[in-house]
Order: structure tokens, then C-alpha cells, then sequence
């Protein structure tokens, strides 16, 4: 990317207000950051539900402890934004669920722990091979600030693969029920990995992201194993493309209004007192 | 979280506690903040196994900025001089 790997103003990010001061347009890096710091924040909004009533104490302090690194990533992602122009507060405060780039399998809450285990090892695997991606590419901020948030993942990494062989060895219901949701969340998770588009061949051009095989070597790499263990594979999943989204680098939908609430913060600004 | 924790030693030599109905073991959290520092005391968790026990100590005993942690089944402590106290069970003396 010209100037991408520590210029003020990517050519791929776009990013200056026009004349009359209107929100800029954002080009594939601003839509690539964005679709990671929005599926991070949405993350960490799924993780928290279980704050109270997961498995145990330990379990609970643990998903409180990744929706507070999730969230904790998103916000430095976000940060990146002004890098390019954006405003990251008007971004993190003012978009519609509509405007929401993040990975499908969070719109809505995970109906069973099941389905958070398998977000542990799918969803958020998803984003730690995407941010491996972006930090080993020419985007400074990228460089200099990806690789702290890659060795908190790692004990994401851990917890999902511990919980996933637990519950896949268990059998029953449990292993049933986590085949289902990893299932469920693997087309939509690799459509939004693999993007595959032209504004993803951008950003392997100009910004030195990872080509679409890579990142799916990476991918099979870190999750194969926990997949097989409930009889899945990848190579039988094909990305889910249909009603793809160029814009939002996603498929058709949106996060439930509630948790974008959330997102925004809504109701703690509602509380701020002059 | 509880205190106790069987003797008996399950996979890693945690004492089981099947009264979770999740068949955890205790495992001892030691940490120490600088190098030299004494490796100290810190804790306990209930975890079903080593990797998760690895996981549940680190996020649950992260207020501070640990130089060094590791932990330790419970089951796997030999008490030395005392039969009172979590670690008494695990006497090998007799």
C-alpha cells in the first residue's frame, strides 16, 4: 500500500471528511479494521452473557476476563480508524446495526454453552488467524500493536481447546450439541475470513495481508484438530457467499438491536452526568 | 469456589470433586512478581484438567503483573509436618 505502512492517510483507507465535513466513505483497510473491531466488540458482548451461569466460578471469571480483552482489542482497533480519517468515537457511538461489519455467527446470543465453546475455537480462532494476518502486512499501527493482543489470545486459544475436547470427548448431548453450533457458525465464520473479494486482493496487494489460502492454512491449522473431534472438517464446509455484503464484508443480517445497544454504550452515556 | 478437594488424585493429580457434578480437581496457584522474588502462595482454583487450570489461574489472579505463575494439583502437595489443612490429606507417611 503506498504510504500504508505508516502514512497518515492509506490510499486503501480512504478517510478524509469532504468539504462539507460529511463522514468519509471507508476504503477496504478502514472496512477490513472494522470488521474486526466489530466482531471483537460483539465477541466480548457474547462472552459477558455468560459471565453468570457458565459451567463454574472459574469459567464465568474467564469469559469475563476475554469480553474484557475483547473489548479491550476492539477499542485499539477502532483507534486505528483515525489514522485514517475517521473519528473512532463517532464510529464506536453512532452507527445502526445495519452499519455493523461484524462475522455473522455473533448477530445473535449463543443459545447454549455449547455454542460459546464453539464460538471460543471458531469465531474467535477466525480473528486471531485474520489478525496474524494483518500484523505481519505493512500497516504501522498493525505492526506495532497486533502482536499484544495475539498473546492474550492465546489463552483464548487454550480455553476453547480445552473446553471443546471436553465436551466433544463427553459424547451425548453435549458433544451433539457443540457439533451443531460449530457447524452452524463455519460457513458464515469462513465467508467472513475468506472474503475472497476484490477489496480483499487490495489488501493483500497494497497492505501485505496474507493471500486467501494462507489465511485458510492458518485457519485449518489452529482449529482442524478441535473440529475433527466432533467429525467436522473444513474442507467439507463451503463459505457462505450467498446475499454477500461487499460493503460490510459480510452476509445478509445484522446484530440484534439489543446488542448493539450495547456496543454503543448507549445507556452508560445515558448515565453521564455534566 | 470452595475450599477442599479430595485426596484422591484424578488425571494430573488433582483431588477430584464430584459434587460439581463436573468432576474437577483443586489445583494451588503460586506466582511471584519479580525475578528472585520467593514464589509465592496466591490461591487455589477448581479446573477439570491442566489446561484449563492454566487458563482459570491466569485470569482469575491477574490484578497483578506476574512475573512468574504456575500451578499445582493439590492432590500432587506432600505435607511435610502437619494432617490439618487442605494439603494435610495428602500425607504419605503411613
Amino acid at each position: 500500500m503506498t504510504g500504508a505502512a505508516g502514512g497518515d492517510r492509506a490510499r486503501t483507507g480512504h478517510g478524509a471528511a469532504d468539504a462539507t465535513g460529511a463522514a468519509p466513505e471507508p476504503g477496504p483497510l478502514a472496512r477490513h479494521i472494522l470488521s474486526l473491531a466489530d466482531t471483537k466488540r460483539l465477541l466480548g458482548i457474547r462472552y459477558s452473557d455468560w459471565i453468570l451461569g457458565s459451567p463454574s466460578i472459574e469459567t464465568g471469571i474467564a469469559a469475563s476476563a476475554m469480553a474484557q480483552d475483547e473489548w479491550g482489542h476492539a477499542r485499539l482497533l477502532y483507534s486505528m480508524l483515525k489514522r485514517l480519517g475517521f473519528d473512532p468515537v463517532a464510529v464506536e457511538q453512532d452507527r445502526p446495526a445495519g452499519r455493523y461489519y461484524s462475522a455473522p455467527a455473533l448477530d445473535d446470543p449463543f443459545p447454549d454453552w455449547a455454542a460459546f465453546v464453539a464460538a471460543t475455537v471458531i469465531v474467535d480462532g477466525a480473528l486471531a488467524v485474520a489478525l496474524e494476518s494483518f500484523a505481519h502486512g505493512s500497516f504501522a499501527l498493525a505492526r506495532s500493536r497486533v502482536p499484544k493482543m495475539l498473546a492474550e489470545e492465546e489463552f483464548h486459544r487454550q480455553f476453547g481447546a480445552a473446553w471443546f475436547a471436553r465436551l466433544a470427548n463427553a459424547g451425548g448431548e453435549g458433544a451433539a450439541r457443540l457439533e451443531g453450533a460449530a457447524r452452524a457458525m463455519l460457513p458464515t465464520t469462513l465467508a467472513w475470513l475468506l472474503p475472497g473479494d476484490s477489496a480483499y486482493e487490495t489488501l493483500v496487494a497494497e497492505c501485505g495481508l496474507w493471500e486467501t489460502a494462507r489465511v485458510r492454512e492458518g485457519f485449518e491449522a489452529r482449529v482442524g484438530a478441535e473440529l475433527a473431534a466432533v467429525g467436522l472438517s473444513l474442507d467439507e464446509i463451503p463459505p457462505a457467499r450467498a446475499g454477500w455484503d461487499p460493503e460490510r464484508r459480510r452476509g445478509p443480517g445484522a446484530p440484534g438491536e439489543e446488542a448493539v445497544e450495547r456496543a454503543r454504550g448507549d445507556r452508560n452515556r445515558a448515565l453521564f452526568v455534566e | 469456589m470452595s475450599a477442599g478437594g479430595g485426596g484422591r488424585v484424578a488425571r494430573g493429580g488433582a483431588g477430584t470433586r464430584p459434587r460439581t457434578g463436573l468432576h474437577e480437581g483443586v489445583y494451588e496457584v503460586f506466582a511471584r512478581k519479580r525475578r528472585g522474588d520467593p514464589l509465592r502462595h496466591i490461591g487455589y482454583i477448581d479446573a477439570p484438567g491442566d489446561e484449563l487450570a492454566r487458563v482459570y489461574a491466569w485470569k482469575t489472579y491477574d490484578e497483578e503483573n506476574w512475573f512468574e505463575m504456575c500451578v499445582v494439583p493439590r492432590g500432587a502437595i506432600i505435607a511435610v509436618n502437619r494432617s490439618d489443612g487442605p494439603w494435610g490429606r495428602n500425607r504419605v507417611d503411613r
